[in-house]
């Protein structure tokens, strides 16, 4: 259970506009939770990890791994980082190359200070740790013979070899390549599941945050903007800047034509003069101004405009750009003054100039908070 | 038919002649070729001569009479030959200790760790660097010296008559010269610390492992190659070096090789074969050292590893220790800088040298510093060093910048280039000395006595340095800034022009500058070939000191030093916007 509250980092020296640091960051994680911190360059994401590691002194808040608190400003304390027992992949794997594999992987063991091991238990966790991350018998190889793939997986194997309660991973496959990566991906949140471990994971994908994660906290300017299933923040976005950030989401203006309890599904009218039927999650009141998110692959393209079953929105347009993409095709529906994008099956291609019905239901259709 | 003839004949016609076509191909291969021929003409004859030297007999005017082994029989047989090698390398071993120690600690604490005070280990590696190091060796000499103040001192604690250090004895050249060092490893570590990932040392701290454990076994490792590579360098120098052999040794009847050679060259008449045989011997040590300095290098470069963002460096927290890590940086200082000063300006500052004392304040007066001003030779001292080591660092940032291009990216004869070039390193710089003015006395050329002959030996002796420049410089620019001009149309010498040279130029400046520098306090090229109206800065102080002009010379050497700790503050800013870390390494 890792709780961290109120965590703040300010940067008193901004060399560029990027390094801002993180402001009030809060997030209790069960024992054996995957969890994201996804965020573009700048957004906090890497400070708040380097705070828990300990590499960062933050400037307020608490930090604690069940009952042991590594970090309190209020009480003072602070748990030097080789004390807290964590274990990270840095983002360059910072294998030490004159080291052999085993060596690197040892490391840990070797210097651990609140228990000695001997030589028979380093060997026995060493070649465990290596068989954990399929890399068993390379134990004697120089550290400078490795492929990428591989430095990779050293790093992840010393990681863990000294049972962490917390493992830390800071954009671990932005080296590989894509074919690796995705295999990485899989790998990575099988060992997780297998070990158990608690582990926090920093990227800027948010496909490898969606995949991967039991919980995602999207940052925006050294605060958590969002923070849930990957589903829900697909599904429902709490913000603009949350919708654009995962997935290209269309967005669409308009007012409230009622009150609306949360949860609930409201109409509400757009701009043009459109009355679409959204999901409210937090609710709203009559005349309220409000941002719409529809996902591109929510709209069913309806070239009749059939379809449009009981309660489901109708919109009419016309395709004003259409592309194949393989496995779907995504459209350019002018609809009055805007775009709508849409991705569809690409079983039958709708030709542009078509004039053509968008139809979508009300869940589809969220209400995006302030 | 005969359209078509016609047109073969007019192909025939212009079809250019076959070595021009080769030329065209590839219009570096001219550039190679020229810069191949004047490397060749600069670089080669001094290596030649000194073997000539080596292993003939000659006559009074240097006609060859006959060849010998005799000059090297009689390395083996005299025994101060002997003496004067192993003096070398306990001189140039123990310095090389001290001075890695020295600057090794220094750039530790100021590079990776949150020590207060930082300032003051830049500072004072940049004064020292526009100091002559004949100057420094002056200071100390008087400081640790029979009537200077750490005897002084003892005398006046202990009552005793005698003294309680003796400075010119090896303890006292090897302390010597390991402080004159001590900036350049500072310098030059400091980058290898600087570079360092910081991922490594902090993935050891995640690992567990306490600052002790972590530089014991992450970060020393780690730069292991480096500083040995550095030892190695230093080493080199310390074996070619002559200020401190001269000055502190030769006085106590101490010589190690340089000072041989000095000795062999300067006697009427002087033993010249004597003197190659001597710096072939060096020579050798220099080229077995240059070896394994290479392959050193080498493998520190496959200690390069994947590197993440560049996050700012974090520096160790050192606790309560940072206080004692700021009291070791202060003390650097006073011994790097301070003392040193403040000696000298006591010198320039009394009419004869004497020791600290509060009767002598009495007599203190700026006549030294008026002398300075006034005196015609003393301007026309500063004018001749400053437009030597200009000429020469023009002149090799010109050559280089096309040879380390061409060896850089792999051109015709980059090889080729690239070995002329750097052929001078295994020169100690008095070899060089005696080798140059053998090759010049030779030529019918009017330059023997002259500036000239002095700027052209400092081009041989610093073209390696250029050449290191450009060369990595080159390196930092993608090869696709090239191509892509090469596409859009510019031939070979319009992408050198419009491409290279522009974006090469914070690296051909820093070249410039740290050639200038170095070379304007050289003395063991130039203490052989000044001649008494030929004269640069290092070869005055060296003549006034031995006359026993302390004061003028103190004078004048502070404000030589102010002068060029101004340039060496350009050079430190240049190198801090270029962003490159190639000093003379």
């Amino acid at each position: 259970m890792l709780t961290v509250r109120a965590l703040t980092k300010i940067y008193a020296n901004r060399f560029d506009a990027q390094a801002g640091g993180v402001r009030d960051v809060s997030f209790d994680l069960p024992t054996g939770t995957f969890f994201t911190l996804l965020g573009p360059s700048g957004c906090g994401k890497t400070t708040t990890l380097r705070c828990i590691a300990g590499l960062e002194r933050p400037d307020q808040g608490r930090i604690a791994v069940g009952e042991r608190v590594l970090w309190d400003s209020d009480a003072g304390i602070a748990v030097p980082m080789n004390q807290r027992g964590i274990g990270m992949v840095f983002q360059s794997y910072a294998i030490w190359p004159h080291m052999t594999v085993f060596e690197n992987i040892a490391f840990p063991l070797r210097v651990a200070k609140d228990r000695r091991y001997g030589r028979d238990d380093i060997s026995r966790m060493v070649d465990e740790a290596l068989s954990t991350v399929g890399l068993s018998g390379y134990g004697e190889r120089p550290a400078t013979r490795l492929s990428g793939g591989q430095q990779q997986r050293v790093a992840l194997a010393r990681a863990i070899v000294h049972r962490p309660q917390l493992l830390l991973l800071d954009e671990p496959l932005s080296n590989l390549d894509a074919a690796l990566r995705e295999e990485m991906r899989i790998e990575l949140r099988r060992l997780q599941q297998q070990i158990g471990v608690t582990t926090i994971y920093v990227t800027h994908d948010q496909a490898e945050a969606l995949a991967m994660s039991d919980r995602i906290a999207v940052m925006d300017s050294g605060r958590v903007v969002q923070l849930d299933e990957p589903r829900a923040i697909y599904f429902r976005p709490a913000s603009e800047f949350v919708a654009s950030f995962i997935g290209a989401a269309n967005l669409l203006t308009g007012v409230s034509s009622g009150a609306v309890a949360a949860g609930e599904v409201g109409a509400i009218q757009t701009g043009e003069g459109e009355n679409i039927g959204c999901l409210f999650p937090s609710g709203g009141q009559a005349g309220g101004k409000v941002t719409v998110a529809i996902r591109p692959e929510s709209i069913v393209l309806s070239p009749d405009g059939a379809g449009a079953v009981d309660g489901s929105n109708l919109l009419r347009g016309t395709v004003s750009a259409a592309s194949f993409l393989g496995g779907s095709a995504r459209y350019d529906v002018q609809v009055g003054s805007r775009v709508v994008r849409v991705v569809a099956s690409a079983e039958h291609v709708v030709p542009a100039g078509t004039a053509v019905g968008l139809v979508f239901s009300p869940q589809a259709a969220v209400v995006l908070g302030a | 038919m005969s359209a078509s003839s016609t047109v073969a004949e007019r192909a025939q016609a212009a079809r250019p002649a076959p070595w021009l076509n080769w030329l065209r191909q590839d219009p570096r291969r001219l550039i190679a070729f020229l810069v191949g021929i004047v490397l060749t003409v600069l670089m080669v004859p001094p290596l030649w001569m000194l073997v000539l030297d080596s292993v003939t007999t000659q006559d009074a005017i240097g006609e060859i009479t006959g060849f010998t082994f005799g000059h090297f029989a009689k390395l083996g047989t005299e025994k101060n030959a002997l003496i004067s090698l192993w003096n070398s390398l306990v001189f140039a071993a123990g310095s090389t200790v001290l001075s890695l120690l020295l600057g090794g600690v220094l750039a530790w604490l100021v590079e990776r760790t949150n020590a207060p005070l930082k300032v003051l280990a830049y500072l004072a590696t940049i004064i020292s660097m526009g100091t002559p190091y004949i100057l420094h060796v002056i200071a100390w000499l008087f400081l640790l010296g029979k009537v200077g103040p750490l005897n002084d001192a003892y005398r006046m604690v202990t009552g005793s008559p005698d003294a309680l250090f003796n400075v010119n004895s090896m303890a006292g050249m090897v302390l010597i010269e390991g402080f004159l060092w001590s900036p350049l490893v500072f310098l030059l570590l400091g980058a290898t610390f600087r570079a360092a990932n910081a991922d490594m040392e902090e993935a050891a701290r995640m690992s567990g492992a306490t600052v002790y454990d972590t530089l014991r076994r992450i970060s020393l490792p780690l730069a292991m190659p480096a500083i040995l590579a550095l030892a190695l360098f230093v080493f080199i120098r310390a074996i070619g070096g002559f200020e401190v052999p001269a000055l502190v040794g030769m006085p106590a009847r101490i010589y190690v090789l340089t000072t041989d050679v000095y000795q062999a060259t300067i006697v009427v008449p002087p033993d010249l074969g004597y003197a190659a045989a001597f710096s072939i011997v060096m020579v050798l040590i220099v080229v077995v050292l240059l070896y394994f300095y290479g392959r050193l290098s080498k493998s520190a470069e496959k200690y390069h590893s994947v590197t993440g963002k560049g996050y700012r460096p974090r520096p160790f927290d050192l606790g309560r220790g940072r206080w004692i890590a700021g009291a070791v940086i202060i003390v650097n200082f006073m011994i790097v800088l301070v003392l040193p000063l403040i000696t000298l300006l006591w010198m320039a500052l009394l009419p004869f040298v004497q020791g600290f004392s509060t009767k002598a304040l009495a007599t203190l007066s700026l006549h030294n510093f008026t002398t300075v001003f006034t005196q015609a030779g003393y301007f026309e001292l500063a004018v001749n060093s400053l437009a030597v080591a200009a000429g020469a660092a023009t002149a090799i940032m010109v050559i280089t910048a096309f040879a380390g291009w061409i060896a850089a990216r792999g051109g015709p004869g980059g090889r080729i280039l690239d070995q002329l070039a750097t052929l001078s390193l295994v020169f100690p710089g008095i070899c060089l000395g005696v080798a140059v003015m053998e090759v010049y006395l030779r030529v019918p050329l009017p330059i023997y006595g002259s500036l000239w002959i002095i700027a052209i030996a400092y081009v041989i002796r610093y073209m390696p340095y250029g050449m290191r420049y450009v060369y990595s410089g080159v390196l930092q620019l993608h090869k696709e800034l090239e191509e892509a001009a090469g596409v859009a149309g510019a031939g070979s010498m319009t992408t050198l022009r419009r491409v290279i040279v522009p974006l090469l130029t914070p690296a051909l400046v820093a070249g410039w500058l740290f050639i200038f520098l170095i070379a304007s306090k050289e003395l063991a090229i130039a203490v052989l070939l000044a001649s008494p109206t030929s004269k640069v800065i290092a070869v005055a102080i060296f003549d006034q000191w031995v006359n026993g002009q302390g004061g003028e010379l103190a004078a004048f050497g502070l404000v030589w030093t102010v002068l060029m700790t101004v340039i060496a503050c350009v050079f430190f800013a240049q190198m801090r916007r270029g962003g490159s870390d190639v000093y003379g390494n």
